[in-house]
């Protein structure tokens, strides 16, 4: 059997800010599959992010891209890495003729046929200044030049927020055929789970700076679910299976952890799919 | 890296537009001056500085060329200021993108002086040309000493350049006004201090002349020609001073921004 290679690997890595920690933080991203990175504002998605770019340094662990680790040819290996941020980054003064000129000239492989046609898909033109361009139109710039110099690992934090549901929904027909090949892989941080839920074939879950579940999205999703109830059935419940509780006038939910014992266990309650923004949400109120 | 040049060359885009109708301005107003010191106004000025005893004759030359090389000053002093695209760079959060390419940090910081040295070629081009079509209308300065005043004058915005490239990204992006005003205080402080005996030379003088007429004192500029005659002569110990400053810097600028990732 084929060993699985992994893109992206982090061991204990950690960040100490002061107000905030990004905790021993491990996970690994195999490659050709979708990542899906999640978790609410100010969690550390961007700042776990940025240490694997090697833009922030990390205070302890240990970064591997490609199978080598970031600290001293972070520059060369991020040749095959495109990144997309939620904010545009280039000067608004530019063309996309402007960026391309640029960008020919810092990465080895780049590709101005790839990247004019691109511009062309994405229906961007090549000689107005990006400043003047909408939100979709800037991710859509982003995203061409990420793609135009032949990148392995797409990299993007939020890149998906503040758009409409159309160009959210363009943007993850792009990245659905940019994993076609099967080297391709992608890192997107987002907190639209159902962006996520439409795409991606893992997902890490982060809270606080620490990882709170990782795995393969379809496992996560199979694993957990709903626990409907009254309130006073819900102590029955064994404690090791639920997440979290919320109640309603109506009654009591949880999220449990092992759906299928639950329904061998409590066979006269209800227990339904829970989505990837369920899971989310009773595990950020676990701790709260 | 090279992209990256390319990149702080568009940012200062803007300002070069502005060089070149400063240079255009330049061109035609330090003509006009040449020819009137030939043949019209500032000629008859000179003519009778000299015949009421103002000044000697050598002294009205001198005068007359200080003007010339104040012009050729401005071209260089306007050719681009650094802390303009660390500007540009923090409006459009540029330094997030430029984390994100296959370019080193030092390379990054690198890229930052190379530009200053792209700004210092087309300063000086730009000023031999007119130094060139200035010293064919005139014999108050010759184009070898127009060549030393260029020299000089593109170092000495080299270093400023260099500084400010440094406090800026010591202090960061949102500081550049104070890293501008670091950048010409330290410029300043330099020049006052290597000419510290000769000021406080020529303040003892003003000084003596304010409290008793003295006509000696009060007609000596002979520090202009000082300042003058050493910009033309002496540009190599500028040209050496300045490479000093934008090595250094540089290095200093490396370890400031490793400590401080992201801002460059």
């Amino acid at each position: 059997m084929e060993e699985i290679k992994n893109v992206i690997e982090l061991e204990k890595v950690t960040k100490d800010y002061g107000d905030f920690k990004l905790d021993s933080v491990s996970f690994s991203v195999p490659e050709g599959s979708v990542c899906g990175f999640i978790g609410q504002n100010g969690a550390g998605k961007t700042t776990t992010i940025n240490l694997i770019l090697d833009v922030i340094k990390r205070d302890a662990g240990e970064i591997r891209v490609f199978g080598e680790t970031i600290d001293k040819n972070s520059a060369a290996l991020r040749e095959d890495i495109g990144v997309v941020f939620d904010e545009m980054g280039f000067h608004e003064f530019m063309t996309a003729k402007d960026i391309n000129f640029m960008m020919k000239h810092i990465y080895k492989n780049w590709d101005s046929e790839m990247f004019f046609n691109y511009l062309k898909e994405f229906s961007l033109p090549s000689k107005k200044k990006c400043g003047s361009f909408s939100r979709g139109m800037r991710m859509k710039l982003q995203i061409a030049v990420a793609l135009s110099h032949h990148a392995k690992l797409l990299i993007m934090d939020e890149p998906t927020s503040g758009l409409d549901p159309i160009v959210r929904n363009e943007m993850i027909n792009i990245f659905r055929d940019y994993v076609v090949e099967e080297d391709h892989t992608i890192l997107l941080s987002s907190h639209i789970t159902g962006d996520l839920e439409k795409l991606a074939d893992e997902v890490v879950f982060i809270d606080k700076g620490r990882i709170v579940l990782a795995g393969n999205k379809d496992e996560l999703l199979e694993k957990h679910g709903i626990l409907k109830c009254k309130k006073e059935d819900l102590a029955q419940v064994s404690t090791s299976l639920i997440v979290s509780t919320e109640m309603s006038s109506f009654g009591a939910e949880a999220l449990v952890n092992d759906r299928r014992a639950a329904a061998k266990l409590y066979p006269d309650m209800v227990i339904e799919p829970a989505a990837l923004e369920q899971i989310m949400i009773y595990y950020v109120n676990r701790r709260g | 890296m090279k992209g990256l040049i390319i990149k702080d060359l568009m940012c200062l885009k803007k300002q070069l537009v502005l060089f070149a109708f400063l240079v255009a301005g330049v061109l035609a107003v330090s003509i006009m001056y040449v020819l009137s010191a030939r043949f019209g106004n500032i000629a008859l000025a000179a003519e009778k500085m000299i015949a009421d005893n103002q000044l000697p004759g050598p002294d009205v030359q001198k005068l007359g060329s200080l003007a010339l090389v104040l012009f050729m000053l401005l071209p260089i002093a306007m050719v681009g200021d650094m802390a303009n695209v660390f500007d540009a760079d923090g409006k459009a959060g540029f330094a997030r993108v430029a984390g994100t390419l296959p370019v080193p940090l030092r390379k990054r910081v690198l890229s930052r002086y190379l530009t200053i040295f792209a700004l210092f070629g087309i300063g000086v081009v730009v000023d031999i040309v007119i130094a060139a079509v200035l010293a064919a209308l005139t014999d108050m300065i010759t184009f070898a000493d127009f060549f030393g005043i260029i020299l000089s004058a593109a170092s000495i915005q080299s270093i400023y350049s260099a500084l400010a490239i440094m406090f800026c990204i010591l202090l960061g992006k949102n500081h550049l006004d104070l890293a501008r005003f670091l950048a010409i205080l330290t410029l300043f402080a330099g020049v006052i201090l290597a000419n510290l005996g000769k000021i406080i030379a020529v303040v003892k003088k003003i000084a003596a002349s304010s409290s008793a007429y003295n006509p000696e004192a009060s007609g000596d500029i002979s520090f202009l020609w000082d300042i003058r005659d050493f910009l033309i002569e002496k540009w190599y110990i500028l040209l050496i001073l300045a490479a000093a400053v934008c090595v250094s810097s540089y290095f200093l600028s490396c370890i400031a921004a490793e400590t401080k990732r992201g801002v460059i």
